[in-house]
């Protein structure tokens, strides 16, 4: 389990992260939504420690996060960080030296899934494509903790639904994994709770099901039920 | 397979009524084999824990068996078997008298249209 306690981050004088709590528990895909702009990125860079924290606390499996932690999660940034005249086969090579849980056999697996041809260079890549070599590269870590920063913004319909159809298979398995995002509509029946955040805050944190079989309400009726009042 | 769900109701409760319909209409039959959860949560493009907590409530229901390890299937339980008949029927009248009673028509005069309506249907 992902636990993030109070977590207050500040950036000069403004105050990114107010005293954020939530959990994300393994097995379960939990996904941060937010207006732009409300922290979401932060609290992504601040679990796996890319931004230091003001206060607060963040455990992974009950500890803090050390230097054996890289082998348990991965953050898979919006932009992928592989410079572009890299083909996709270079990158592959990079995270091999670079990660003792690369998992080549995986890799391969998911580059006939998207249906990327490994030849080709990042710079002549479509954005969706682009987006899939990004996931690639995080998804075939053997790791118990997956975060993707807003995996499906800007990409066209196909490729969305090629990326949606990840979620619900043997490639994300027992893992945890969290994402963020400010569009819902096509992922609202693929994740399992939501934690809503608003300039800093967590609004509310709740479980997809459980919120339509006890109130009948979709994750935008409740959106709509706590942004807007 | 697809499915369009709606996001208001669980959508276990809405695998468990997709499974019914099958039933009921035939499409799956008794004692066959079913996807398992993983291939389930693929195809309906849903969260695969979702699928396990529709497979779960299914066999509580008697409506699947699983013995050891082997896949799911369909149960051979003629009293399960009808009762899903029975429920599927009922609903659909049940929301059809909901509809037609707000429109104040005599019985007699639906049951003429219904009739008709059924008849023209199978010749289709």
């Amino acid at each position: 389990m992902i636990e993030v306690k109070d977590v207050k981050k500040r950036f000069g004088r403004k105050e990114v992260l107010k005293g954020v709590s939530f959990t994300a528990e393994k097995g379960e895909i939990t996904c941060l939504i937010g207006i732009n702009g409300v922290g979401k990125t932060t609290i992504m860079n601040a679990i796996v420690a890319l931004t230091p924290i003001n206060s607060g606390q963040i455990l992974i499996d009950g500890e803090e996060l050390h230097k054996g932690s890289y082998e348990k999660i991965t953050f898979i940034p919006d932009a992928i960080t592989m410079l572009p005249q890299m083909r996709i086969i270079d990158a592959m090579q990079f995270m091999d030296d670079f990660y003792d849980c690369w998992n080549e056999k995986r890799a391969e697996e998911i580059l006939s899934f998207f249906k990327l041809d490994k030849q080709e260079r990042i710079a002549n890549l479509s954005k969706g494509n682009t987006a899939k070599v990004n996931l690639l590269l995080g998804l075939a870590m053997d790791v118990d903790y997956i975060l993707m920063d807003e995996p499906f913004s800007g990409i066209d319909i196909f490729s969305r639904e090629q990326i949606a159809e990840v979620f619900t298979s043997h490639l994300i398995e027992d893992r945890g994994v969290i994402i963020t995002t400010h569009e819902i509509n096509d992922i609202e029946h693929l994740i399992d709770k939501v934690v809503l955040l608003n300039e800093g805050y967590v609004l509310k944190e709740f479980s997809t099901e459980e919120i339509r079989e006890n109130e009948g309400k979709s994750v935008i009726d409740v959106m709509r039920e706590v942004y807007q009042s | 397979m697809s499915v369009t769900f709606n996001n208001r109701d669980p959508v276990y409760i809405q695998v468990i009524r997709h499974f019914k319909e099958q039933i009921a209409t035939g499409r799956l039959e008794p004692g066959q084999e079913i996807s398992s959860r993983r291939e389930l949560a693929n195809k309906l493009k849903i969260n695969p824990n979702t699928a396990q907590r529709a497979y779960k409530e299914m066999e509580e229901q008697g409506l699947i068996f699983t013995e050891r390890n082997l896949p799911s299937r369909i149960t051979r339980d003629e009293h399960v078997l009808n009762a899903v008949r029975e429920e599927l029927i009922l609903e659909a009248v049940d929301s059809f008298v909901t509809s037609i009673h707000a429109i104040n028509v005599p019985l007699s005069e639906v049951l003429d249209l219904v009739k008709e309506k059924y008849e023209n249907k199978s010749e289709d």
